[in-house]
């Protein structure tokens, strides 16, 4: 677990991160646009501290984190969190894309291609995730991919000099099979999964 | 960190956890009666690790953990967890390991001792939690300090053959009530003056 392998989509790759990635991350964490639209990771910090950072994260058995390419160029990074209880539940706890590159629909290619990898390959039953409620880009992309709100804290960051409500969100897993049926991480085998006989007739 | 002791009425106090404290924690997370809403019932936890966590917590900046108290004997724990001190938000938690003293209002006296410390004292503007639906002690405990229910949580356990939804709560300094304020905060010695 703790840091992940390959995951496709159509115009992104969610890949196994590296040390190298790491300037990109703490350019990330310190960027005003990032830092307003969500709750970052870690803080900046010094190389050394984030090649500790990600040693833990390599280490740590309840999380799973994945760096974002597109057209080989790294973009972004995800982090899930599963239930402390319940395996069969995710959190998905961070997702930024490089601002230069946002508003491409790229953010949205990964999150589904990470959903179907949640609902499809780990076969979890329910995931979850919370978005500050003037992050629109973010509420459109849980919207389409198929949450709904069970809850709505008030006045929750603050930001901007001001504060800004969040809001809990969860998907069931019968919500992603109804909306997506065809997201596969592999084409059905059908029946042909018995062994050819060796021997001849 | 750990929290200061502060005195509440009949008996019930919050305090600094001990050492011992702690493996009495680790004991009661293991009692059929007290975890019909906490946790799986096991732990992976050496006494090696309880001492690295009584150290983690006394050392974080962004926990304060208390032990409750009732008539002297220590009989649950209580805190504020993931503190932003930035938005000033963090979540709070309670548990009462003693089965057999559930009812006496010791929960809502620690969660007003603890909400009562929270605004005072440490100037955060907001904190939130989660509680089993059924577990209406607890959620009444936190509604008698100023928690308000944000929405709920379908089928976050599964005990007995059934789910159980969960409460998540948010709280406020001016959703405290007033006449609540425990002392020091409130001097009894002026009052009639």
């Amino acid at each position: 677990m703790a840091v992940g392998g390959i995951i496709k989509g159509k115009r992104v790759t969610l890949r196994t991160p590296t040390e190298d990635d790491l300037g990109a991350y703490n350019r990330w964490m310190a960027d005003m646009r990032v830092r307003h639209l969500a709750r970052v990771w870690h803080e900046p910090a010094m190389p050394t501290t984030w090649k500790e950072r990600l040693t833990e994260q390599t280490k740590d058995r309840d999380s799973v984190l994945w760096s974002i390419e597109s057209e080989g160029a790294l973009i972004g990074m995800v982090r899930i969190q599963f239930g402390w209880d319940n395996r069969q539940r995710a959190w998905i706890d961070q997702c930024v894309i490089d601002p230069t590159r946002w508003r491409k629909g790229l953010a949205s290619d990964a999150m589904l291609a990470l959903h179907r990898y949640l609902f499809d390959y780990l076969d979890l039953q329910r995931v979850n995730t919370t978005v500050r409620a003037d992050n629109a880009a973010a509420c459109r992309i849980a919207d389409r991919l198929g949450y709904s709100e069970f809850a709505h804290g008030h006045e929750v960051f603050y930001r901007d000099g001001a504060y800004v409500d969040e809001i809990w969100l969860m998907m069931e897993r019968a919500t992603w099979d109804e909306r997506w049926p065809k997201e596969r991480e592999y084409q059905p085998m059908g029946n042909a999964t018995t062994p050819p006989r060796s021997g001849p007739d | 960190m750990f929290g200061p002791r502060l005195d509440g009425g009949q008996g019930t106090i919050i305090r600094p956890p001990t050492r011992e404290d702690y493996d009495t924690f680790v004991t009661w997370q293991l009692v059929p009666e007290v975890t019909r809403f906490w946790g799986p019932r096991f732990i992976s936890r050496t006494p090696a690790e309880t001492e690295e966590r009584f150290k983690k917590d006394g050392e974080s900046q962004t926990s304060i953990s208390w032990s409750i108290a009732y008539q002297e004997e220590t009989v649950g724990f209580t805190g504020l967890f993931d503190i932003d001190w930035v938005s000033r938000d963090g979540e709070t938690g309670i548990f009462i390991g003693r089965h057999e003293l559930y009812g006496k209002g010791i929960a809502s006296e620690a969660v007003r001792l603890r909400m009562a410390y929270i605004w005072n004292e440490l100037g955060l503007r907001r904190t939130h939690n989660w509680i089993a639906l059924p577990n209406r002690g607890s959620w009444r405990a936190n509604q008698k300090s100023g928690y308000a229910q944000i929405g709920t949580y379908p089928r976050s356990w599964f005990r007995s053959g059934e789910w159980v939804d969960e409460w998540l709560g948010e709280a406020f300094p001016h959703t405290f009530p007033k006449g609540n304020l425990p002392p020091p905060w409130r001097d009894d010695s002026s009052r009639g003056k």
